[in-house]
């Protein structure tokens, strides 16, 4: 047999274990009302970037960082057009995601999903980008930009990283659009959203 | 690194299909896609998403939008040809799909959107001819795990190349992806664009698959054969003097057991032309010579 499919393996782990370096689980509410989600590093000072529904309305929600070490994070802004939420741990010296070229990603290309379905930690799906944009199947239809791809996403997975071959950012998992297509939150909306929160945050 | 360059070759596999890969617009709420058949502009679609015969548009690669023709359509296997108001396409290439293996990377493609759509799969089963519920005769049977996602019916199934395979429907058969390989596309676009409708031999007779006697069994190596319940009038069986309580037992040298067999003898390319028949009549096999109708 051919070494191409070994080696797409070892490069498809290498991509995963970029996407576990920043992958971090966030919870909110207490009790029965308790929610869970992912969440991705966004800088080595502690900016993290979730989905808005994953934080549910809270001022403060817990994150895992990838070490399991337990945090309480401050919520610093939310987009509920683009259903995102920045938040900010208190730690220093953490691995941030590289974005990568989201606006430009190519259909067909190969995408992984990671996030924690159903409660299962770290847990990856792979699929391709079926298209980018605003003219996408079953999208919602308000005009907004997503990268759509072959992946279904489960409650779990929503605010984890979607990267490409190289374990770059390409958009964060956000929510399904009909029984096949899921749809993440452009990084290059992403990096805008964290701007702005910032700007806001720095005016304030 | 081997997995950069896989990416980049689905990519570039799309890329090249999404040259020959159009809009099309012919029925309510969300538009279908279709494949580029001649650079003069005919185009392959499935039938079942051209619901109306006319105000038809075909959206091109290069976003422009032109108003088209419905040449022909055949529902047997899912294919509609149409005829754009354009010209200098770019016609599919087509992969040869005896090089085609289980196992093997596939995306579907689809434009029901200004933008190329993709995803990916693997072919599940190849098959050899068979016929579709809907009474088609498909050269090859050709299945993917592929996920058809709304408006991807009417669009190419490519291999790692760009090339396409076959065009993908979701209604040849219901929840599993199969596609239309590129040899039937092919004959039936020819029958569709000679003609503007598949024809189909005409003999006039209802018939009914019925056990043969035991002894005939043997003699003529087969336990069923077709009794003749009726013969229309003025058709080719009259003329040929078969009559009703007749057993057809071969057909243009072909053994008849049950109904297919018989469709499959009454190709369109047949008509025509004159097929001996075999029969049973009192117990007696005989044998006539029918003149193959055209059923209109």
């Amino acid at each position: 047999m051919s070494e191409i499919l070994q080696r797409i393996n070892a490069d498809s782990a290498q991509a995963v274990a970029r996407a576990h370096q920043v992958l971090v689980r966030v919870s909110s509410g207490r009790g029965w009302r308790r929610g869970a989600g992912s969440g991705v590093v966004w800088s080595t000072d502690g900016l993290i970037v979730t989905n808005g529904h994953v934080v549910r309305g809270e001022d403060y929600v817990d994150v895992w960082l990838p070490t399991n070490a337990r945090h309480r994070a401050r919520v610093l802004g939310l987009a509920t057009n683009y259903d995102l939420a920045l938040l900010k741990v208190d730690a220093a010296g953490l691995v941030a995601i590289e974005p990568g070229d989201s606006a430009n990603i190519r259909t067909g290309s190969v995408v992984f999903g990671a996030g924690h379905p159903w409660g299962v930690l770290g847990a990856v799906t792979s699929g391709v980008v079926i298209g980018v944009g605003a003219d996408l199947p079953e999208r919602p239809d308000n005009g907004q930009e997503w990268v759509a791809v072959s992946l279904h996403y489960r409650p779990g997975h929503s605010g984890g990283p979607l990267v490409d071959v190289s374990g770059r950012l390409i958009g964060i998992n956000t929510m399904m659009a009909g029984p096949n297509v899921g749809l993440a939150v452009p990084a290059h909306i992403v990096t805008r959203f964290v701007e702005k929160v910032l700007e806001t945050a720095a005016a304030a | 690194m081997a997995l950069e360059e896989l990416s980049n070759a689905l990519a570039d596999s799309v890329e090249h299909a999404a040259q020959s890969l159009v809009r099309v617009e012919a029925r309510r709420r969300l538009p279908a896609t279709g494949i580029v058949w001649s650079a003069d502009g005919l185009i392959v679609t499935a039938h079942h998403v051209v619901t109306r015969d006319e105000d038809i548009t075909v959206g091109l690669p290069n976003g422009e939008r032109v108003s088209a023709d419905l040449v022909g359509r055949d529902p047997h296997t899912d294919l509609a040809i149409l005829r754009a108001h354009a010209e200098g396409l770019t016609a599919a290439t087509w992969a040869d799909l005896d090089a085609a293996r289980i196992g093997h990377i596939v995306l579907a493609v689809g434009r029901p959107g200004t933008s190329p759509q993709a995803t990916l799969g693997i072919i599940s089963a190849l098959g050899d001819s068979w016929r579709a519920p809907s009474g088609g005769s498909i050269e090859r049977y050709l299945q993917t795990d592929v996920v058809m996602y709304p408006g991807f019916s009417g669009g190419p199934l490519i291999d790692v190349n760009g090339h396409a395979l076959g065009m993908n429907t979701s209604s040849l058969v219901r929840g599993v992806s199969v596609a239309l390989p590129g040899n039937t596309i092919s004959r039936v676009a020819d029958t569709l664009v000679q003609h503007g409708r598949m024809r189909q031999g005409y003999l006039g007779v209802g018939v009914q698959p019925v056990r043969l006697p035991e002894e005939l069994q043997q003699e003529l190596d087969q336990e069923t054969g077709l009794l003749i319940m009726n013969v229309a009038k003025g058709s080719p069986a009259a003329h040929a003097e078969l009559l009703m309580g007749d057993t057809i037992v071969t057909f243009d040298g072909m053994a008849v057991r049950q109904m297919d067999d018989l469709l499959s003898a009454l190709s369109g390319d047949k008509i025509g032309t004159e097929v001996p028949v075999t029969i049973i009549r009192g117990g007696e096999i005989r044998e006539a010579a029918v003149t193959i109708g055209d059923k209109e």
